[in-house]
């Protein structure tokens, strides 16, 4: 660490997890997980200064210092959180930068932490926290479909005027800058032999097969760290970290001619012949393009593709599940085993398969009160935790809160105190391109 | 799409424009008995078929040549690329 006041212990291995003290105002940084703890940036969260490190998202910065109410749903204006940790975010959307680069609706589990970042809250009259236009869900009972149209039909000349510009108003999400874009964008076009999409474990050891034999391969990855859950997972690949694995795998493909390995880069299309279309986010990362292109559009011809774009974790229906603090087991994984970071201190993990046990699991490693395992099979715990309560064959029906989290309610008539929730209703491979 | 050219090599669709189907090749002889009859055919009656097509598709951003593509419209593979020349010729045009 470079400043004094500020200390950071790793945790590893077998050794019991120790709550650290945290980075100043990141409070909940237990370790370093992926990132580097010698590089701390600087960030702003709607004016209120925050720091980070390199290697964070903007979501995991924002966990890291305690942020868990990020946005407003666009029409009720619910609180709303974090819920995943990649390109399948639907609730944390902020806006970015100022001026005339400023960029809506941007996902801030997909962008990447830079010195100066300046993010804001979007969707709220007044402040982030006391939003007005949340006596909107108060009155939901009576706003149902159809409501505006049907009870703001006269005098018909005020729909255009009058109506229809204040309720637009007051749904939608960010705003646009309405100046001219001030940076640049390019397209290009590639060839290869075999292109793999999604730099996870498939996609790594099908790059690698590839380019042993000598063909030439295009390896692309949305994330700025190639690897998928290789980073996100505290496992072990032949003797190694998980995340060790891929950083050696990567550095094979790299030191090979015949492969281009292209991170922040989206492939968003598979089109007839072998034509796939790709988007490289060059600068978005930095905070000034310097003249540089910002976005690159690439037409990839490739004789062959694989698609390796990993799974997407699905969440389980209970009432009031979009409070900030619920979010996907996997993606609590992908903060605490990447990031070093945990989403709450007293937790409960919410599962109907095995895979949400495994992130109880991290979860206790990393220093997290547990305060149950609810699954909704009535079967053994897969994974051994001592002390931790077993609620079998019940599920969530409410959780209480506003801005946050406070308590989850049980079927089995359960009252826990949780500040956040993973939740785990199985995964879903993606056969699909975003 | 990738339109394998028979001299070029594989092109990108981009590169040329879309005419039509290719029985626009076989234009009717002017001076026959029924040639109104013919030319109202030639001009407004085109085949639709879910499957295999003929097309003239022109190389407009290459050497401008004209090609015959047979391409299913169903699942778009091409089957087969022609000089359009060649074609006529096959047909008995002298061009």
């Amino acid at each position: 660490m470079t400043q004094a006041d500020t200390t950071l212990n790793f945790v590893s291995g077998d050794e019991k997890a120790v709550k650290t003290v945290p980075v100043s105002g990141q409070v909940n940084r237990v370790g370093t997980g992926l990132i580097n703890p010698n590089q701390k940036l600087k960030f702003s969260f709607n004016g209120k200064e925050m720091t980070g490190f390199a290697g964070d998202t903007l979501a995991s910065a924002l966990l890291a210092n305690g942020q868990r109410l990020v946005g407003r749903s666009f029409k009720y204006h619910r609180p709303r959180g974090i819920l995943t940790a990649g390109s399948e975010e639907p609730n944390a959307l902020v806006e970015l930068r100022g001026g005339a680069a400023q960029e809506p609706n941007t996902r801030a589990t997909v962008t990447e932490l830079f010195d100066g970042l300046e993010a804001k809250s979007q969707n709220h009259r007044g402040s982030l926290n006391f939003d007005v236009m949340a006596i909107t869900d108060f009155a939901s009972p009576f706003l149902t479909a159809g409501f505006y149209y049907k009870t703001f039909m006269w005098p018909k000349a005020f729909w255009e005027k009058l109506y229809e510009p204040i309720i637009r108003k007051a749904a939608g999400l960010g705003s646009l800058s309405m100046k001219e874009d001030p940076d640049s964008y390019d397209k290009g076009f590639l060839h290869c032999d075999l292109l793999v999409i999604g730099a996870g474990p498939s996609g790594l050891t099908a790059a690698l097969a590839a380019a042993r034999s000598g063909a030439r391969v295009i390896l692309a990855d949305e994330d700025f760290l190639p690897g998928g859950r290789l980073n996100a997972e505290a496992l072990e690949v032949g003797g190694q970290s998980g995340s060790q694995w891929a950083a050696n795998a990567v550095a094979e493909l790299t030191s090979m001619d015949n492969v281009r390995l292209m991170t922040r880069t989206t492939v968003y299309g598979a089109y007839d012949h072998g034509v796939y279309g790709a988007l490289e986010r060059r600068t978005d990362h930095l905070a000034k393009s310097e003249g540089k292109p910002r976005q690159i559009l690439w037409r990839i011809y490739s004789k062959r593709a694989v698609l390796a774009a990993g799974s997407t974790e699905r969440p389980i229906a209970f009432g009031n599940n979009d409070r900030p603090g619920i979010m996907l087991a996997g993606a609590v994984r992908t903060y605490v085993n990447r990031f070093g970071v945990v989403p709450g201190k007293e937790m409960a993990v919410f599962t109907n398969n095995d895979d949400g046990w495994q992130t109880a699991l991290d979860l206790q490693n990393a220093g997290v009160d547990l305060m149950a395992v609810i699954d909704s099979r009535d079967v053994d715990a897969p994974v051994s935790l001592p002390g931790v309560r077993h609620l079998r064959g019940q599920g969530i029906v409410n959780t209480i809160g506003r801005k946050g989290v406070k308590a989850v309610e049980t079927t089995g008539g359960v009252t826990l105190p949780v500040d956040a929730v993973a939740v785990s209703g199985g995964w879903n491979t993606n056969v699909h391109l975003t | 799409m990738i339109i394998e050219h028979p001299l070029l090599g594989p092109r990108d669709a981009a590169e040329f424009v879309y005419l039509g189907d290719a029985s626009l090749i076989d234009r009717p002889d002017w001076q026959a008995e029924d040639a109104a009859e013919r030319f109202y055919e030639y001009g407004y009656l085109r085949d639709n078929p879910a499957g295999e097509h003929q097309e003239l598709w022109y190389h407009e951003q290459g050497d401008r040549s004209w090609l015959v593509v047979t391409r299913n419209t169903m699942s778009h593979e091409i089957t087969k690329v022609e000089l359009a020349r060649d074609v006529a010729k096959a047909r008995g045009r002298n061009t």
